[in-house]
């Protein structure tokens, strides 16, 4: 990847825009999946959850939803963040600051895609550790962690990206968000194990791509996890290369970007 | 750098919106240093143009070279030599306008010390240091027009294309445009330049193309085109009787 990089100073540059970008209105980007996270936890994970009958799983409820709650707003915040960086780049047409530069379109993605993986860790990062207020939950394997949060927000990051390629309005915008990533996450299980479900559905949850990626974090923090860990590995990373090759596709013919 | 005495190059340049011809086998070239007034009535063709050479267009046919650089294959190289005023105030919501033009110089492969000091001495050169913790938004629109050329000069372009940039300028601005525009191009830049005011184009350019629905339709020295008459009556002689 590195020889495909003529400019790093400008993709560092678009690299620290994106990041400053949502860091100047944490109100609205980080702070509010932290609060929700904190509700979450406290009404199903404490006040619901301690009546819960979860010692066939080998944690708390709390243990297990705190995962999910991590997954899911990785999800989200590295979604919206580069689906509404890049469309209010449209909509203002300030993305022509971008187009004008000598970045390539490879190089282009990356420093969009910084601000997404960014902002989805730190989200992610956060829900964790508003978690410890609540209960002691420690990671079971960081590495994995690690590997499994940037992969994620490498997924859905480019899928903001192609997002707000794709869309010619604020609604269209949030659409994929709201009908079909977070549908898709919470079925994913990120308030219940696999198990739960009856088979048919079960056989469904196996072709739900997010199943992978929820059981993937939820393996890191617990150690256990609905998938086996190496498929959900595996799954991560070929949909985060996929997903980033259509993307540097979509800048490369200049979809919505050149008339 | 290739063909160093043609800073642009089009040769058999067509180019469709859809089913809708904006520019038919378009053909001319821009000498390195030139003044290059590029005019046309609205929708001839004049900005889809400077959207082909800025590589903000797609385009089904022809050759586009700048400094002999292919604007496709090579525009990273195309794109370092070309700065670009454009018409609308297409800023960054979020940055001030001097975080503004430090992050664009860093596009350029500007180092951020270097890309501050550009910067400033930009702000300050269009009057604008006073406003640099200013969001865009709470710029005057003639001091948007100077914020536009500080953008398109951040990183010292070989070439300035400019998009009718005194359109909407009071007396003195217009006038500080001038001025600012005849002086880079006495240092060397070549400027090309789009504009309605008939005035502008005679008084700072040496070379005029004229286009009209998406052709050329005359180009040359200024003097071999006005002939003793006024460039606006040359104007409307040639796009009236098109």
């Amino acid at each position: 990847m590195l020889h495909l990089i003529s400019n790093p100073i400008g993709v560092l540059a678009l690299s620290k825009r994106e990041i400053h970008r949502f860091f100047s209105v944490a109100n609205q980007t980080i702070f509010p999946p932290l609060v929700s996270s904190a509700m979450f936890m406290y009404i199903f994970g404490v006040a619901i959850g301690s009546r819960i009958d979860f010692s066939a799983a080998g944690m708390s409820y709390f243990n297990f939803i705190v995962p999910g709650l991590m997954a899911m707003h990785l999800i989200s915040s590295a979604y919206e963040n580069t689906s509404s960086s890049l469309f209010i780049g449209r909509w203002h047409n300030h993305i022509q600051e971008i187009l004008l530069s000598p970045l390539s379109y490879i190089e282009m993605v990356l420093g969009l895609l910084a601000g997404g993986v960014a902002r989805g860790v730190t989200v992610c990062l956060g829900v964790w550790l508003t978690s410890l207020l609540f209960a002691p939950s420690a990671i079971a394997h960081p590495i994995a962690l690690l590997y499994f949060m940037l992969m994620i927000a490498v997924i859905f990051s480019c899928a903001g990206m192609m997002g707000a390629l794709w869309a010619e309005d604020f609604g269209m915008l949030s659409m994929w968000n709201i009908y079909v990533i977070v549908p898709l996450a919470l079925l994913g299980g990120v308030f219940h194990p696999m198990a739960m479900l009856p088979k048919p559905v079960l056989i469904i949850s196996h072709f739900n791509p997010m199943s992978y990626l929820v059981s993937g974090i939820r393996y890191s923090m617990t150690g256990t996890c609905d998938m086996p860990a190496a498929v959900s590995a595996a799954i991560a990373f070929a949909m985060a290369g996929l997903f980033f090759l259509a993307t540097v596709y979509l800048f490369k013919i200049g979809y919505k970007l050149r008339t | 750098m290739r063909n160093s005495d043609i800073a642009i190059s089009i040769k058999h340049l067509s180019k469709f919106y859809k089913t809708f011809q904006a520019l038919d086998k378009v053909s001319f070239e821009v000498k390195r240093g030139d003044f290059f007034a590029f005019l046309g009535p609205n929708g001839a063709g004049k900005t889809t143009t400077i959207n082909v050479l800025t590589g903000l267009s797609n385009y089904q046919s022809g050759d586009v070279r700048v400094f002999g650089h292919d604007v496709t294959s090579e525009y990273l190289r195309s794109r370092r030599l070309i700065g670009l005023c454009a018409q609308e105030f297409n800023f960054d919501p979020f940055l001030t306008i001097y975080q503004l033009l430090v992050y664009q110089a860093e596009y350029f492969g500007i180092p951020p010390w270097e890309a501050k000091r550009r910067a400033n001495a930009l702000l300050e050169r269009f009057q604008l240091a006073d406003k640099r913790q200013c969001k865009h938004r709470a710029l005057s629109s003639g001091m948007k027009k100077r914020l536009l050329l500080c953008r398109a000069l951040i990183h010292d372009p070989e070439i300035l294309i400019l998009d009718e940039p005194t359109a909407g300028c009071d007396l003195e601005l217009k006038f500080l445009i001038w001025d600012y525009l005849a002086q880079l191009n006495k240092e060397g830049k070549t400027i090309f330049l789009t504009t309605h005011y008939m005035e502008e184009a005679e008084r700072l350019c040496k070379t005029i193309g004229i286009i009209n629905r998406g052709r050329i339709v005359r180009i040359g020295d200024k003097k071999q085109i006005l002939q003793d008459k006024s460039l606006e009556d040359v104007f409307l002689e040639i796009t009236g009787s098109e």
